[in-house]
């Protein structure tokens, strides 16, 4: 059964970005593209012709994509969550070396604001997941699900995650790795057809990635976590139309003062 | 693929390339990407990467200056590709025509399939052409399309079109 949903994951992921695309168009009045749209976008790009830099650079795209998979799969199954944020770290590496491996200078803009990117979110990945062990005594997605009561324990560790998932999910105020008409796509910049699409369904998993994170703060309710999630997406998007996008140190520093300082309060508190 | 080519006009991605316009034209085709108009309505996204474009929208007669990234850029699109030339200018050569530092109109350089009248022209005009260049696109085949005016030899690598510097070529053994 739980392997029908990792096989399904890129799906869901592609179903949540509809969604969306059409609600951020809804929310400036317009009607937006249909709900399937990421799926056309899938085929178009199989039917394109491909042009290829260099082997390797190719290779890696598919190899972001299926670490990335595998990581989702390890959240699935219940795993450890310092194994799976540093499955994540090691898919977000090979996309930074594919970045680096071209020569379009974009590429390499790309690969380092991705880097810094990683160092804005990645500690306070960690921190959430300690925060899980402080308060259910377990690392293990499995255990962590068992015990409830984490929002009231860890609340300024959920703002500090709050902070990093526009990151994630490449979003206003901070989608400066993306920043299409900027520095066209980063990383993605010397991708076509079937290699960009992978890419492009990496976006999706990256969606179940994070969200998931979010989910886990509703504890042994499911129900809370579907709330919870919900209301981040909603407020996520918001941010996304009402801001305009902060430059990448910028980025380091907001997030290292709020989301770091909350949870380093936080954690100070419950270890107290 | 029969398959796949059903979803091309459901997936369009633009790249806009600005070949010495005036910006009338542009600004009509950002009015018909914003809100109002909704061009996303269709699946269309503003790329801004021809990598991963299938519709080229150019506005401008040529400038001397822009002719060779015009052709660049139309050679890094991969097929299927369309073309669609928006504004008196680009068609024609507009106001512009006969002057000493343009080329009129685009389709000296770069294959055209739809053609948008007006000076400038308009949101709707503009969106009636993407319609049309969609249905263009999808009886279209993966067939290698070139630009006219590609001076030097085409080289290959492996029996593959190397797409490598094809500006650079533009220019040679050309009188102007």
């Amino acid at each position: 059964m739980i392997w029908i949903w990792i096989i399904l994951a890129p799906i869901l992921g592609g179903l949540l970005y509809g969604g969306e695309r059409v609600l951020r168009a809804r929310m400036q009045r317009r009607q937006g593209p249909p709900f399937l749209q990421p799926f056309y976008d899938m085929f178009k790009l199989l039917d394109k012709r491909t042009l290829i830099i260099h082997a390797p650079h190719a290779l890696l795209a598919i190899a972001h994509f299926f670490v990335l998979w595998l990581s989702v799969a390890a959240i699935f199954l219940g795993w450890n969550l310092l194994y799976i944020i540093f499955l994540h770290l090691f898919a977000q590496l090979l996309l930074v070396v594919a970045g680096y491996s071209v020569r379009s200078v974009y590429s390499h803009l790309g690969s380092n604001r991705e880097l810094l990117m990683v160092v804005a979110y990645e500690p306070i990945l960690i921190f959430v997941s300690v925060g899980f062990y402080l308060v259910s005594g377990s690392f293990e997605i499995a255990e962590i699900l068992k015990t409830g009561g984490y929002l009231t324990q860890l609340p300024l560790l959920f703002a500090a995650l709050l902070v990093i998932v526009p990151i994630k999910v490449k979003k206003s105020p901070f989608d400066v790795g993306e920043a299409h008409q900027e520095i066209v796509g980063g990383v993605e910049v010397e991708y076509s057809g079937v290699f960009y699409e992978f890419l492009y369904m990496s976006r999706f998993l990256e969606y179940i990635f994070i969200y998931s994170f979010v989910y886990l703060f509703g504890g042994d309710s499911s129900w809370a976590g579907m709330l919870l999630v919900a209301g981040v997406f909603l407020l996520v998007n918001l941010a996304d139309n009402a801001t305009a996008r902060v430059r990448t140190l910028q980025m380091v520093k907001i997030v290292s003062m709020t989301a770091m300082a909350f949870s380093v309060i936080n954690l100070a508190v419950v270890v107290l | 693929m029969k398959f796949f080519s059903s979803f091309r006009k459901r997936s369009p991605w633009v790249l806009h390339y600005n070949a010495g316009s005036c910006n009338g034209c542009d600004i009509e085709i950002l009015a018909a990407l914003a809100p109002k108009y909704d061009l996303e309505r269709f699946g269309v996204i503003n790329t801004g990467n021809p990598k991963q474009s299938d519709i080229f929208l150019v506005t401008g007669p040529v400038t001397y200056r822009s002719r060779e990234r015009l052709v660049e850029l139309y050679s890094q699109i991969p097929e299927p590709k369309v073309v669609v030339a928006v504004g008196s200018c680009t068609a024609t050569g507009g106001v512009f025509r006969g002057m000493y530092n343009v080329e009129d109109g685009i389709d000296r350089y770069i294959p055209v399939d739809v053609y948008v009248p007006g000076c400038a022209s308009s949101p709707q005009l503009i969106i009636d052409a993407v319609a049309r260049a969609l249905e263009i696109l999808e009886t279209k085949s993966k067939e290698i399309e070139k630009p006219f005016k590609l001076f030097g030899a085409i080289e290959t690598i492996h029996n593959r079109l190397s797409r490598l510097n094809m500006a650079a070529k533009v220019g040679q053994n050309e009188k102007n």
